[in-house]
């Protein structure tokens, strides 16, 4: 009896051997002793699979940081750099197959397909942290722009990912060291900074722009 | 422990080139110091250097502690050189013996799962993730496991990739900070070199720590953590939380002389019992690695770095300092020549130069051994110590590399402990743990 599990194993097993997905469903199902039906009954395609696997990390991630004890003393910076470690800690396991979902992925600005669960699970995590850390006011509340942090944040995981495939560094320090820099630095951008100083000083000046005249420095 | 909690660094520059761009700035910045300097003097000609040497000193120090890893080690190291260093520099450097902002908790608990496989909340009963102070290449956290106060040092990912090239970058400051020549300087930075990276290898570490820990057991007055083995790693070290007062905290609450002295002795023990009895030495005595417990006793809590002394280096300089060796000349040019402090091809007239001035350089330096006896806190002492350290600096015959290696270490570890004892201004048996020596050289 076929199951999501024993799927997700078989197709990792063949891309990995084979570097390229099934010819069809009907080969991969044949191969692995199912009815086509019974594969259509837990994906759609080959891609839903990968999605899924993708999804999994993510899912997986969330769950064993929460169950860390210092997770409620963390703030919301500390709570994304605890899920970057870890994400990446648990990708280890399935490196081989990471490299390969991800290399083949053509080089577009748009989110490809199989990364779409997975954007939509980080991107509700860090909506809960940024909602905690701009009530505690550890970040800065800003029009707009707050509801683009999330943005960021996938950014950021997209491009430490990237980084990581192509880390030879021993125990791949050097992406510990791309996190701990790279998340920072996000973070000290959604703090309160001089830019929002500036910002609030140029609409005090635009707001009480006749000044010069009430001041009697105006003509007349 | 202080209770100081620096702002948690919000990065650290560890690509060669941000690293470059730091050391950079802080070259621009002392550029302008000096620019400050000349207009100022400009208009009040009487001004000394000691104001450029403050600005100049500041902003090393900010860039160097935003480095932190090797670059804070070479400030450390720096400041423990007074002799080399004017007032200002030291002044700052010694800042970085205490604090430096730390790192984020994730990364600590990231650090755990990759080399026990665990979280520290699973390996402790209690773990502190904000760390308590930072130790240069690493930071120090509080932790509890079956009702023992442990501390945990923890290291920097990436510090020793880092080292080489942060030694790199250093050099062309203390090159002018130091005034020494290039060939000097890399005899200096190989050898500093060499510690360094043995510094960042905490299991090493821990086995040196029970190996010496042992070794001075039954020495008076001094007590070690017990080492966990078990609860290390290649970057992590468990020893019992040591509970003290830092030296400069000791020195506020005023000490009486006799508790001074009892400090100091089982500081000088400590010392000398090592470099007679083992040939090799704890070579980092910056006050930070010391506590003075509650029961009255030196606490030493890091054997990062060590020395060892070989028998070419030993008998030739040790013989020097508590024989009548010095009286025969004939005997004292042989030792110089094996210490290299006087080269093959000198000229007699250089001879002469070098003897005289290597003479009085370590007749000084012996001064504690000659007696039985000695006062650290009388400032004659150290005001000679400096002053000849001062005049040598200026003399052109001392630009280019005399004497071995060892001496960067030896010398380091001898002033940091004449310079710690002169702080607790402590009166100290100097006879306890003599030096062996041999009256004779081949």
């Amino acid at each position: 009896m076929a199951t999501i599990e024993g799927i997700q194993k078989a197709y990792i097993d063949f891309v990995l051997t084979e570097g390229q997905q099934p010819k069809s469903v009907y080969i991969f199902a044949k191969k692995n002793k199912m009815t086509e039906e019974e594969f259509y009954k837990f994906f759609g395609s080959f891609d839903a699979i990968e999605q899924n696997l993708w999804t999994g990390f993510a899912i997986r991630t969330i769950a064993e940081i929460k169950t860390q004890d210092v997770w409620s003393q963390y703030s919301a910076r500390e709570k994304a750099l605890s899920f970057f470690y870890s994400f990446f800690e648990l990708l280890k396991g399935s490196r081989s197959f990471v490299v390969y979902s991800v290399k083949k992925q053509p080089k577009t600005f748009s989110t490809p397909q199989i990364f779409t669960g997975i954007k939509d699970v980080f991107e509700t995590f860090c909506n809960d942290l940024i909602v905690e850390g701009l009530e505690s006011n550890e970040l800065s509340e800003r029009k707009f722009f707050s509801n683009r942090y999330k943005d960021a944040l996938w950014v950021q995981l997209v491009f430490v990912l990237n980084f990581w495939i192509n880390d030879s560094s021993a125990g791949f320090e050097k992406t510990d060291e791309a996190i701990e820099k790279g998340i920072n630095v996000t973070f000290d951008l959604f703090q309160r900074s001089p830019i929002d100083n500036l910002f609030e000083y140029g609409k005090f000046l635009a707001k009480n722009g006749g000044l010069k005249e009430k001041m009697g420095f105006g003509s007349n | 422990m202080s209770d100081n909690t620096p702002k948690e660094q919000n990065s650290i520059p560890t690509s060669k080139v941000e690293r470059s761009a730091k050391f950079v700035k802080t070259g621009f910045k002392i550029g302008g110091n000096y620019i400050k300097h000349y207009s100022k003097k400009l208009f009040n000609p009487d001004m000394d250097k000691s104001e450029l040497n403050e600005d100049n000193a500041s902003d090393i120090y900010e860039s160097l502690s935003e480095l932190k890893g090797s670059a804070l080690k070479v400030a450390q190291m720096l400041s423990m050189d007074k002799n080399l260093l004017p007032q200002a520099y030291t002044d700052k450097f010694s800042q970085s013996q205490y604090n430096a902002p730390p790192l984020s908790g994730p990364l600590i608990v990231q650090t755990f799962r990759k080399y026990f496989g665990k979280t520290p909340d699973k390996i402790y009963d209690k773990f502190n993730v904000r760390s308590s102070n930072a130790a240069s290449i690493g930071q120090v956290h509080q932790a509890e496991l079956d009702g023992k106060k442990l501390a945990v040092k923890i290291q920097y990912p990436g510090v020793g990739d880092s080292i080489s090239s942060d030694l790199k970058l250093v050099k062309p400051f203390a090159f002018r900070m130091l005034g020494m020549s290039e060939k000097e300087l890399d005899i200096y930075m190989r050898e500093v070199e060499e510690r360094l990276l043995e510094e960042t290898d905490y299991e090493l570490e821990v086995r040196r720590s029970i190996e010496f820990s042992t070794a001075c057991a039954n020495l008076d007055n001094v007590v070690f953590p017990k080492y966990y083995p078990e609860l290390s790693s290649k970057r992590i070290i468990t020893m019992d939380w040591l509970e003290g007062k830092h030296l400069r905290e000791f020195l506020q609450t005023s000490p009486s002389q006799e508790l001074r002295n009892k400090i100091g002795q089982a500081l000088w023990d400590f010392y000398n019992f090592q470099q007679h009895e083992l040939r090799a030495v704890h070579a980092d005595p910056h006050p930070g690695n010391f506590m003075i417990t509650s029961d009255d006793k030196l606490g030493v809590i890091d054997f990062g770095c060590i020395k060892e002394m070989p028998e070419d280096f030993y008998y030739p300089f040790f013989s020097l300092t508590s024989t009548g060796l010095m009286d025969n000349k004939e005997e004292t040019i042989k030792a110089f020549r094996q210490l290299e402090m006087i080269h093959a091809k000198d000229t007699p007239a250089q001879i002469e130069f070098y003897y005289t001035a290597y003479r009085q350089m370590i007749g000084l330096f012996a001064k504690p051994y000659i007696t039985d006896h000695f006062d650290f806190g009388q400032t004659e002492f150290f005001d000679e110590l400096y002053g000849f350290g001062e005049k040598v600096s200026k003399m052109p015959e001392f630009k280019q590399a005399r004497g071995v290696k060892h001496f960067i270490y030896v010398n380091r570890t001898n002033f940091g402990l004449y310079n710690i004892l002169h702080e607790l201004k402590a009166e100290v048996k100097t006879d306890t743990y003599k030096p062996h020596v041999v009256e004779q050289f081949a």
